[in-house]
């Protein structure tokens, strides 16, 4: 039953969503690059940026300062917790800090929890941006527009950052050899804390958005959590690009799929993955040099 | 550290993967329990989309709990719950029930408020030959093709709800709608009782998406509506589901072009929605402000109402919410209970069963009512809402306006259209 006109207002949809995919296993991928740490806590980031924001809006400041603040102190919280805990399991096995970031999700959810109850709260973008827009083929909420443009530009900086900046350079720089870069003087510590808290920075962009479309609730930000694990599989380790085009490709498969079998739009992303994984196990965009 | 090969970092991935899909048991032993109480297993959805009707049904078990240990417990012993989560995963369920009964040795299971829940943990219920209170799952199976002889149902059934609002909304609204559904139990069977009413009163379907529980973006699925140009849009997910599809639905200008409405609306996650997004004509099954719901002068509703508003509703908290449905199905299943163990003086499971059978009683809404001896399904009525937005002066939380009732024995199936689905057999 597809009708005619159909399809481009699915592939516009699952850009957006791909976007959002993209933007977390950027944030993953940084993360799990430099540090070996899967950081199973990046959704309970997002979610506490989000009740960051919904207690800021609440309390009457504007949308596009807790849009801009919440992040900020999502990362300064995230800071603090690399440096009193993740680090101390760095050079141990994965499973170490998979647990303890897991056991810290728990913690987290558990509070949001207590503090705001398991019910969704209604957090809405600001009056500005609650109209559609007309788009020729169709009718688009201007938040979702709004967010497209957030991301495109939160990407570019990003890739500015780490291709034309000092501290950038040496980010890379340590993901490709971090015993070289230690001796020849640059701080790694210090690397791996502002790696981290750049890493959940963007999560916490993603999570402040992403309440204002897909709900806000102690559990929600691991909702976006699954699919950029997948995306950062499908696209493979290492390259920025990669990751946004496989968190593309993952909304658009997502979105095309309600077209045809609505029940099946939560399997296709694993689908993907295991041909993926089959005919090119070091995923689209690996990196043959460094990641073998 | 750094120079992780793509084996290995598949293989951390699809642990974090995995670790995210599992979850973690529970195992944290309980201590201080007093040896003569009855223990009674309570599973409820604490995490995931639907954790916050899970806890307001804990509420209501928990109320009438107390109320019975107040008047001094069930035959002069007292009365203990014992809490697991099941996250509406029907698997999760099962196990939880079994432990609950070997391990802590509870006499019944109350709770669910997930269909596919509610139909696994009937299933382990029955194999462990101890009642199980049906409080929030809403599929007919429950009480119907799954039904067994240890399994009672409090919420209305799935064919309630299609046939209290069908005929409503078809009057309001037109012929033609449009579906969003949830992929499940739940869904499915609310799906099919919803068209076989509007194909006999000359409906049809424009369109139909079974999204799958849990779905976050429903954009994909609200592009489709529009050019499918329906009379309305019915929306039957539930839960966070239900508060992202309208939201999103606002969001999209949907909800000012097309008449929206659905068999079943809860008001947790319609408090979650922003006002302009709370529109339309719902079913309802229990509200705490309508003399339609409560009955007039219902004292036993009036009294539950005070009680929960003692407990819950402290001055200042502004995030406490009044009662909804789930307290209602919460507090009566777990009041039933406990009044057919103390009838029946006993908690033999086929003693307790029988005690619950047909017994006509009054409670917290309106009328009487009672356990259909045939299908041990709750025969109460539904009633149809209009949404108002803002609530009402003084109560922001007041968002139903209570319009119709539609009593049990004109929305539920016949006793001899339901005796050839569902047959009663007590264990010999």
């Amino acid at each position: 039953m597809l009708e005619h006109g159909a399809v481009a207002p699915q592939l516009f949809n699952g850009l957006v969503l791909g976007a959002f995919y993209a933007i977390v296993a950027i944030g993953l991928s940084l993360i799990m690059n430099l540090t070996g740490t899967i950081n199973m806590a990046h959704g309970s980031f997002m979610t506490l940026a989000g009740y960051l924001a919904y207690a800021m809006v609440s309390r009457g400041t504007s949308f596009w300062f807790a849009l801009l603040v919440a992040p900020i102190i999502a990362l300064i919280v995230a800071v603090v917790i690399e440096r009193t805990l993740i680090r101390r399991l760095y050079g141990r096995d994965p499973v170490y800090s998979l647990l303890l970031t897991f056991g810290l999700s728990l913690i987290a959810e558990g509070i949001y929890h207590k503090v705001f109850t398991a019910n969704s709260v209604p957090f809405s973008p600001p009056p500005a941006l609650a109209g559609t827009v007309a788009l020729g083929f169709m009718n688009f909420p201007a938040y979702r527009l709004f967010i497209v443009f957030v991301l495109v530009v939160v990407f570019v900086l990003l890739a500015l950052f780490l291709n034309y900046t000092r501290f950038g350079l040496r980010l890379r720089a340590a993901v490709q050899d971090t015993e070289m870069i230690t001796a020849l003087g640059t701080n790694t510590q210090v690397l791996y804390a502002i790696n981290f808290g750049l890493g959940i920075l963007l999560a916490g962009i993603a999570g402040v958005l992403a309440s204002g479309l897909l709900g806000l609730n102690p559990t929600s930000g691991n909702t976006l959590l699954m699919p950029a694990f997948v995306t950062v599989i499908i696209c493979g380790m290492g390259s920025l690009y990669g990751s946004l085009v496989g968190g593309l490709l993952i909304g658009v498969a997502q979105s095309l799929m309600t077209l045809f079998i609505p029940p099946a739009s939560e399997v296709v992303m694993y689908v993907l993955m295991a041909v993926v994984l089959t005919i090119r196990p070091r995923g689209l965009f690996g990196e043959e040099g460094v990641f073998g | 550290m750094s120079n992780i090969d793509r084996r290995t970092f598949v293989k951390r991935a699809g642990l974090g993967a995995a670790a995210l899909a599992g979850g973690m048991p529970a195992f944290i032993p309980r201590l201080g329990e007093a040896a003569d109480a009855i223990k009674i297993g309570v599973i409820e959805p604490y995490t995931g989309t639907y954790a916050f009707p899970g806890e307001n049904e804990t509420r209501g078990i928990e109320m009438a709990v107390d109320a019975w240990n107040k008047r001094g417990g069930v035959m002069g012993r007292k009365i203990e719950i014992v809490k697991e989560d099941d996250a509406a995963n029907p698997q999760q369920a099962a196990q939880k029930a079994r432990k609950l009964v070997n391990q802590d040795k509870c006499v019944s299971l109350v709770g669910t408020v997930s269909s596919g829940s509610s139909i696994s943990v009937s299933g382990a219920a029955k194999d462990m030959g101890v009642v199980f209170m049906a409080t929030g799952g809403h599929t007919d199976d429950v009480t119907g093709k799954n039904c067994s002889w240890n399994t009672f149902r409090v919420c209305h059934s799935t064919w309630m709800e299609a046939h209290a609002t069908a005929s409503t909304l078809m009057k309001k609204f037109g012929k033609k709608f449009y579906f969003i559904t949830p992929d499940y139990a739940f869904g499915r069977s609310l799906q099919v009782a919803f068209e076989d009413v509007l194909k006999k009163n000359g409906g049809s379907v424009a369109g139909l998406d079974y999204t799958p529980l849990g779905t976050t973006d429903f954009s994909s699925y609200l592009t489709k509506v529009e050019p499918a140009k329906p009379d309305a849009l019915i929306v039957i997910v539930q839960g966070d589901d239900f508060t992202n599809c309208m939201k999103q639905a606002n969001q999209f200008g949907l909800l000012k072009k097309i008449p929206v409405g659905g068999p079943q609306a809860e008001l947790e996650p319609l408090w979650g929605l922003p006002p302009e997004a709370r529109v339309g004509f719902w079913g309802i099954e229990w509200y705490y402000k309508s003399d339609k719901c409560l009955g007039v002068g219902n004292a036993a509703a009036h009294s539950f109402i005070g009680e929960y508003n003692r407990r819950y509703m402290k001055k200042g908290d502004n995030k406490a919410t009044p009662p909804t449905a789930r307290e209602c199905f919460g507090y009566v299943g777990m009041d039933r209970l406990l009044h057919a163990m103390s009838e029946a003086k006993s908690t033999d499971s086929v003693k307790v069963a029988k005690q619950l059978e047909g017994e006509k009683f009054t409670t917290i809404f309106a009328g009487s009512s009672y356990f259909r001896r045939e299908d041990h399904q709750l025969m109460w009525p539904m009633w149809v809402a209009e949404l108002r937005p803002n609530g009402s002066p003084g109560d922001p939380s007041d968002i139903f306006n209570v319009q119709d009732i539609h009593p049990a024995d004109q929305i539920e199936q016949s006793v001899a259209e339901k005796s050839k689905i569902c047959k009663i057999a007590y264990p010999t």
